[in-house]
């Protein structure tokens, strides 16, 4: 019994012991936490009063300011400025002289947006290597440089494209599929522009996209640009949009010259009106022939088309009114500001960019000069002559190029009507280049 | 350098090969074309004759071209016609009254009552 009381009480006092023990422990730890407390307190406010204390640099302080600033990094290098310059002749060459204002007026912003040194804008690092930098994205891209992913992932051509299809009229070309050719043979200057362009030290991607510039089609020339070389889109687009602004003082020389008084009055047949079912099959049945030919050409061409089925089949009204509207406008804003916004200096001021317009303006005259040369070809064996004027229509450039053959065609036959019949190689010319830079794409991409 | 270092062999094929084929496509396109205008084109008589009756029971013929169309003098008569409506260029009155009445004091000399008529007696 007195055992059992003995191990009863021992058990008590080591409880008591434990209890005391821990007791003792959470005190010393508190106390501890305490003086740790203590001397932070004392080191932040020790700290606090060095911060206060510090007087500000205002030399310093002044110099950062000013070494901020955009003045100075253009100071520094001046190619910023000559690049502004450039903004403003094409603000000139927009407002002024109206050469192809809708998209001419966006990049010229583009282009000073991006040329604003410090502002940062547009970040090309996210593109570099010719593929987007996804996980960079999310770290300070800005606005362009989310719309430049329309460009770069070939987004706005192709729905600039529906809009062009719903305001296109095939019905030309269809009355008179002849004009197919004079619209194939125009592409000759994106195939001559091309191996130019290549002598002059182009690798054949770059070639290519400079050659296109010879289609006269701004969305064809930047989709294809886009995919094969877009450390060149800017340049290349600048010069694809001045040429086909320039159409009216390029081509009028160039078929007055392959051309004679009597070729240049040949007064053409009318042409058989198109059915309605025509023009309704037509789109349907060249998306489904070329894209089985050329896989890389069906989005160009199977946008196109879609626009122009829209208009042809006159169910769908309110969606043609958005794609010839809004939805066009709407992608002209940003294909201009965004590839504007790739034209910064160190791409643009180069030799190469004077290569690039040098080889443009070739290809546009050569693919003026294909038209015309191969409609007087084709005069040799056809009955009813057709006038060699209307072959420069191939070019694509619609309807400015039309309107150049009808223009030149009356200078000489007053009463000669030509501008539905360059309608037709003027249409076929947006085939043409789509097809030819599918073929390219398909070869080099 | 950059010359001799150049492909002659790439360049040519896909200058040659690239035409060549947009050629062809586009060819291929007149072909399917021109049968689909075959098949699908609008069939006129080349001549069709409608027979009107005037005062004198006399019957007019009114050609038409050869592809049955109407002459071309009669579609841009048309097409001016059009362009003229669309554009609102036409002799439409604009349903604004532009006349103003005139406030015409009285004079004797425009009296109607002292004019020169009133001394006849019927």
């Amino acid at each position: 019994m007195k055992q059992s009381i003995k191990v009863f009480l021992l058990s008590v006092m080591a409880l008591f012991a434990v209890n005391f023990a821990t007791m003792a422990q959470d005190a010393t730890e508190e106390t501890v936490a305490a003086e740790v407390v203590a001397v932070a307190e004392e080191a932040v406010e020790a700290v606090a009063a060095e911060v206060v204390e510090e007087n500000i640099d205002l030399g310093e302080t002044m110099v950062n300011f000013f070494e901020g600033m955009g003045l100075t990094a253009m100071a520094q290098d001046p190619r910023y400025l000559i690049m502004i310059i450039i903004a403003c002749v094409l603000f000139y060459l927009a407002i002024v002289k109206q050469f192809e204002p809708l998209l001419l007026l966006p990049i010229a912003f583009g282009m000073l947006l991006t040329n604003l040194p410090g502002a940062g804008l547009f970040h090309e690092e996210l593109f570099a290597g010719g593929h987007v930098h996804w996980s960079d994205m999310a770290n300070g891209a800005g606005l362009l440089d989310f719309l430049y992913l329309g460009v770069k992932l070939g987004i706005y051509p192709c729905l600039i494209f529906i809009g062009v299809g719903s305001m296109t009229d095939f019905g030309p070309l269809l009355a008179n599929p002849k004009s197919l050719l004079l619209g194939a043979a125009a592409q000759l200057g994106i195939f001559a522009a091309f191996f130019g362009a290549r002598l002059l030290g182009f690798d054949a991607a770059e070639a290519a996209s400079i050659g296109i510039i010879g289609g006269a089609d701004g969305p064809t020339a930047i989709f294809l640009t886009s995919k094969l070389a877009p450390h060149l889109l800017g340049p290349i687009a600048v010069a694809a949009y001045s040429y086909m602004a320039l159409v009216p003082v390029i081509q009028p020389p160039i078929m007055r010259l392959l051309t004679t008084k009597e070729e240049r009055q040949i007064t053409m047949k009318q042409v058989r009106s198109v059915s309605k079912r025509e023009k309704i099959i037509f789109p349907i049945m060249v998306t489904i022939i070329i894209s089985l030919l050329l896989p890389d050409a069906a989005a160009l061409i199977g946008c196109l088309m879609l626009g122009n089925l829209m208009k042809e089949c006159g169910v769908v009204d309110r969606l043609t009114k958005t794609v010839q509207n809004e939805l066009m406008n709407i992608c002209t804003i940003f294909l201009g500001i965004t590839v504007g916004a790739t034209a910064t200096a160190g791409t643009f001021l180069s030799l190469g960019t004077l290569g690039i317009l040098a080889m443009g303006i070739t290809a546009f005259a050569l693919g003026s000069a294909g038209g015309v040369l191969l409609a007087k070809f084709m005069n040799l064996f056809l009955k009813n002559k057709i006038n060699p004027l209307i072959g420069s229509a191939g070019v694509s450039a619609v309807p400015m190029a039309a309107r150049v053959s009808q223009v030149v065609g009356q200078e000489e036959n007053p009463t000669n009507y030509l501008l539905m019949h360059a309608m037709g190689p003027n249409v076929a010319g947006v085939i043409g280049s789509a097809v030819a830079a599918g073929i390219l794409l398909s070869m080099l991409g | 350098m950059t010359l001799l270092a150049i492909n002659w062999n790439n360049i040519i094929l896909v200058t040659c090969v690239g035409f060549g084929i947009v050629f062809i496509v586009l060819v291929l396109l007149i072909a399917i074309i021109t049968l689909f205008g075959k098949v699908m084109a609008p069939k006129a008589k080349v001549t069709k004759t409608t027979t009107t009756t005037d005062a004198h029971n006399a019957t007019v013929k009114v050609e038409k071209t050869e592809e049955g169309h109407i002459p071309a003098l009669d579609s841009a008569a048309i097409a001016a016609a059009l362009h003229m409506y669309f554009d609102e260029v036409h002799d439409e009155e604009s349903l604004v009254v532009t006349i103003k009445t005139v406030e015409r004091r009285y004079s004797p000399w425009n009296s109607k009552i002292y004019g020169l008529n009133n001394n006849f007696t019927r």
